[in-house]
């Protein structure tokens, strides 16, 4: 076979599949013109996570594409219903395992909902902090990534950098820099060790300087504008009827953001903007995410003004263990703990849903209890399997150097597409 | 409720459009960056690894130890408490009633599979007698065979050096079953 | 000994050791340092360390070791050839790209001429039109490469890699017209000759004072030329994977790669030549009775060390930008370099009429 042979492909193989969202071009009418087939990925330096392009060319131009998923499907939600409610918690470290801490607050914040509990107010603070950090750490990664598949990899190290500083600061709290197993129903495991928040705002300071250092190397560039601007462009009706939440839908213009939508946790007595674009490019994606961390920074300093003192663990026996005072030193402190370890939690029959505002864009949580100990039904809305669905129609027309530039902005997580 | 919007600015100007102000602007970062590096590595943060290690916080969960009481014997009573709550369930415990009626159950088996665990800390929590913990700070654990992994009491305990409350040394306590008649290990294969 | 004189000073036997002394011991070690130092030095913009582990036991040589450790193990590892590959212009792709790297420096002085005896290889009489037939012989190396792979990915960079340097032949060509017309020659003795004069005694008539715009768009299109960042869509490491040598493995890819390092190499010299005074030391002229050998040696000093700034600023440059998509390197060339380098010829033209 020489390389014209393997230029062209057979009308057999352009046939339809039925996979949501591809494209498949109808083969050309001409001789003299062919439809080339590239597999981009599954093991390809620009698919971060493990996800297969196959698309189809015509010149360097994109005419289809068919997105496959699921390389990365570890059985989350079968693992789930197969598990306690609290031994599902480390799992959802690995959803999107760049924003941990939101997946667990999204899960515990599902649970305690069909408990129907408020956690203390300092575990709410502590939350917002926490879980503004990790959409830092989210957005860093996302952007790291993306400016460094259109070349600019000192930005990637740079960024990465300024993700580590915010890990160590996770690490303080958690003991774990992504594995970090945090929430628990009815509060957190952990509070904040001494002298954490005076750390938080020297951290913080350093990452806004690399976040201000790196957006006048890359953001102010106009290679980097031309190899973003008008490329993967969605109109907002478009997004809205993909299902398109977060960064990607804001960039489009829309100002949804559930954190102001349906506020949870103490966003409402925060003050933040909600940052928009206005074509809903890659290019405006990635300002909305740049805008957003700085936000974000900006919410963690009044949280971290406001956070009263207390506990951070409500005292309902049915959610926590005792304290271990009462374990070490008391009958019943016992009794209860053991009860609580060996039986777990029993929420009343019900279902429920909680969306949170992830890193990446609506994170929902449906759960179903028929009021035993295990899940009946432990679904994840995952933001990015929308992202990726939309992939073929936001691809198509560019060239196949924009599959990088647009697959960047939209920050596929594997670990939450495929669960 | 109200919520304030903030518009992304993506105006471009004559300043992008000629590109070398752009680059210059990226040359004077990277350029600060590279002589401070080469002179005297002032910005770097990545550390020589197996060399010099990070230091980890205090509440690093890292390899786990079982830990003992006074008079140098295990604190674990063999409760199940750890092996129940593990979401990994890479413990198991084999109880066995000790001749001293003072410490009546401890585990003859204690073993967890460090390939299995995904160091959570739940079991650290379930512990009512504080015998398990995770504050050893062992980053990295890497041995040449599966087998390795499988820590068992005797490797998971803690040295202990006897002083005048000691009762007990590691010669007292009672040795583990013959391994041939041992359960299957964590992945369900049967000891060889 | 007489014998021995008499021998050295046959030509063919001066070209030899010119040729020995310009590519072995300078062009050849400076480019292969450099597959080092550009590590190094990204590692230094990018807050790393950088590589240093390999070793000779203990010695470590803050990294120097690793240029013999890559030599070694592309040495050794296995020389693939994909299936269905075109054997023969699969194995013969990498010479090309090799040899109109090292071509580069036979027209490259690097001090000035003592007698009859000149420090350059050959001084041809179209001089620079040389660098441009040679440079676009580079082509085929990337072109055959892409071509025989039997990859598509390959295909890709090869197509982009020869639509790239075609089209910058033109704005390389048309960059130098105006430095041909300031000095008079094509000729690269002339041209270095040319900028030893001063103004008021003062500032050196070097081609970036009397050309800036010939310097920009002559970098630009020479770096576009040998497919570095921000013009690395023909290798495209992150959508075509690595281009036209995405097949290569072992010695034929260190030898893409190491082609590479000297056209870094051989970039900077040309800048040097060509518009930083070549080996001219300014104000030297002030210091009359300055032996000839501490000249010369000056010379090559100041020849190889702003070769060295100017190999630097390209891997400062390439750890600074992102980078082009392959449409818009065309369009850069065609609607942004072409009219300024017209314009820049006109400009120069038109001054130099004005002032003779």
């Amino acid at each position: 076979m020489n390389a014209s042979e393997l230029t062209t492909i057979s009308a057999e193989e352009l046939k339809p599949v039925h996979l949501p969202g591809a494209i498949i071009p109808a083969p050309p009418e001409d001789s003299d013109t062919s439809i080339m087939r590239i597999e981009i990925g599954p093991a390809h330096p620009a698919m971060h996570g493990i996800v297969r392009l196959t698309t189809y060319l015509d010149g360097e131009q994109i005419v289809g594409m068919v997105p496959e998923i699921g390389y990365l499907h570890r059985g989350f939600e079968k693992e789930s219903e197969n598990s306690k409610w609290i031994q599902v918690i480390p799992y959802t470290d690995r959803l999107n395992y760049v924003s941990p801490v939101l997946n667990n607050i999204g899960y515990s914040m599902a649970v305690e909902k069909l408990f129907g509990v408020e956690i203390p107010r300092r575990a709410q603070f502590a939350r917002v902090i926490m879980g503004e950090i990790s959409r830092i750490t989210d957005h860093l990664t996302c952007l790291a990534a993306c400016a460094m598949e259109v070349g600019g990899f000192t930005f990637f190290l740079w960024f990465i950098k300024a993700r580590e500083y915010l890990y160590e600061l996770l690490e303080q709290v958690t003991g774990g820099r992504v594995t970090i197993n945090w929430t628990r129903f009815g509060g957190n495991s952990t509070d904040f060790p001494d002298g954490f928040l005076k750390e938080v705002e020297v951290r913080l300071e350093k990452v806004r300087e690399v976040i201000e250092e790196g957006d006048q190397l890359v953001t102010r560039n106009k290679i980097f504008i031309d190899r973003m601007k008008n490329i993967g462009v969605l109109s907002k009706e478009k997004a809205i009827s993909y299902g398109f939440t977060g960064p990607l839908l804001r960039a489009c213009g829309v100002p949804y953001d559930i954190r102001r939508a349906d506020p949870h946790l103490v966003y409402d007595e925060l003050d933040f903007e909600i940052p928009i674009g206005e074509v809903g490019d890659s290019y405006d994606r990635f300002l909305v995410r740049m805008e957003e961390m700085r936000q974000s920074i900006s919410i963690i300093e009044q949280a971290i003004d406001k956070i009263p003192y207390g506990p951070v663990m409500t005292r309902e026996r049915y959610l926590g263990y005792p304290d271990k005072k009462e374990v070490y030193g008391s009958i019943e402190g016992l009794i209860d703990h053991f009860k609580m370890v060996m039986e777990g939690h029993h929420p009343p029959a019900g279902e429920v849903y909680q969306p949170i505002e992830g890193g990446n864009g609506e994170l929902g949580f449906y759960l179903v209890s028929d009021g035993s100990g295990d899940p009946v039904k432990c679904r994840v809305r995952p933001p990015c399997f929308n992202y990726v669905q939309a992939m073929p129609e936001l691809a198509l027309g560019h060239y196949v150097a924009d599959i990088i530039a647009i697959f960047g902005s939209i920050n596929m997580i594997g670990g939450e597409l495929d669960r | 409720m109200k919520f304030k919007v903030k518009k992304v600015d993506r105006s471009e100007g004559l300043k992008e459009a000629l590109y070398i102000p752009g680059i210059a602007v990226g040359l004077k970062h990277t350029m600060r960056h590279f002589f401070r590096n080469i002179v005297g590595k002032k910005d770097v943060v990545t550390i020589q690894y197996p060399e010099e290690e990070r230091p980890v916080s205090q509440r690093w969960r890292g390899r786990h130890r079982l830990t003992r009481r006074d008079d140098g014997f295990l604190k674990c009573v063999a409760c199940y408490m750890c092996e129940t709550v593990c979401p990994a369930k890479c413990i198991h415990i084999e109880a066995g009633e000790h001749p001293d009626f003072s410490v009546e159950k401890y585990p003859v088996r204690f073993d967890i599979d460090e390939l299995r665990c995904v160091f959570c800390g739940l079991c650290v929590e379930a512990c009512p007698k504080q015998a398990i913990r995770m504050d050893t700070g062992v980053i990295g654990m890497a041995y040449h065979s599966r087998e390795s992994f499988n820590f068992t009491r005797d490797l998971l305990r803690d040295a202990y050096t006897p002083n005048e409350k000691t009762k007990y040394t590691d010669a007292d306590l009672p040795k583990p079953p013959d391994q041939q008649s041992a359960l299957p290990n964590s992945r369900g294969i049967p000891a060889p | 000994m007489q014998l021995v004189l008499e021998f050295l000073a046959l030509p063919f036997v001066q070209d030899v050791l010119k040729i020995l002394f310009i590519l072995l011991l300078f062009a050849m070690p400076l480019g292969t340092f450099m597959t080092l130092m550009e590590r190094k030095w990204s590692a230094a913009v990018q807050d790393r360390i950088g590589p240093n582990r390999a070793n000779i036991g203990s010695y470590r040589g803050r990294g120097l070791l690793h240029i013999a450790a890559d030599a070694l193990k592309s040495i050794f590892k296995e020389d693939l050839i994909p299936k269905g590959a075109d054997k023969f212009l699969y194995t013969i792709a990498p010479f090309f790209s090799f040899m109109s790297a090292v071509a580069v420096f036979a027209i490259i002085p690097i001090a000035g001429p003592i007698g009859d005896f000149k420090f350059q290889v050959t001084d041809v009489e179209p001089g620079l039109l040389f660098i441009f037939a040679i440079t676009s012989l580079g082509v085929y190396g990337a072109v055959l490469a892409g071509a025989s792979s039997n990859s598509k990915f390959a295909l890709f960079g090869g197509t982009r890699a020869s639509a790239q340097m075609i089209s910058y032949e033109v704005f390389l060509g048309l960059s130098l017209m105006g430095l041909f017309m300031v000095y008079g020659s094509t000729q690269v003795s002339a041209i270095v000759e040319g900028q030893g004069e001063h103004w008021f005694g003062l500032i050196p008539k070097w081609g970036v004072f009397t050309q800036p715009l010939g310097f920009v768009v002559f970098f630009t299109a020479l770096i576009a030329e040998t497919k570095r960042a921000p013009f690395d869509a023909p290798e495209g490491e992150s959508e075509i994977v690595a281009g036209y040598f995405v097949e290569y493995s072992g010695m034929r890819w260190s030898s893409f790669m190491l082609a590479e390092y000297i056209a870094i190499v051989g970039v900077a010299a040309l800048i040097t030549t060509l518009f930083f005074g070549g080996y001219q030391v300014p104000w030297l002229y002030h210091w009359e009775s300055a032996p000839q050998w501490l000249v010369t040696l000056l010379q090559f000093g100041k020849f190889a060390s702003f070769t060295f700034i100017f190999c630097w600023f390209q891997i400062q440059i390439r750890w600074t930008v992102p980078k082009f998509r392959f449409d818009q390197t065309m369009a850069l060339g065609w609607k942004k370099l072409l009219p300024v380098a017209l314009l820049n010829t006109v400009v120069t033209a038109i001054i130099i009429v004005a002032l003779a």
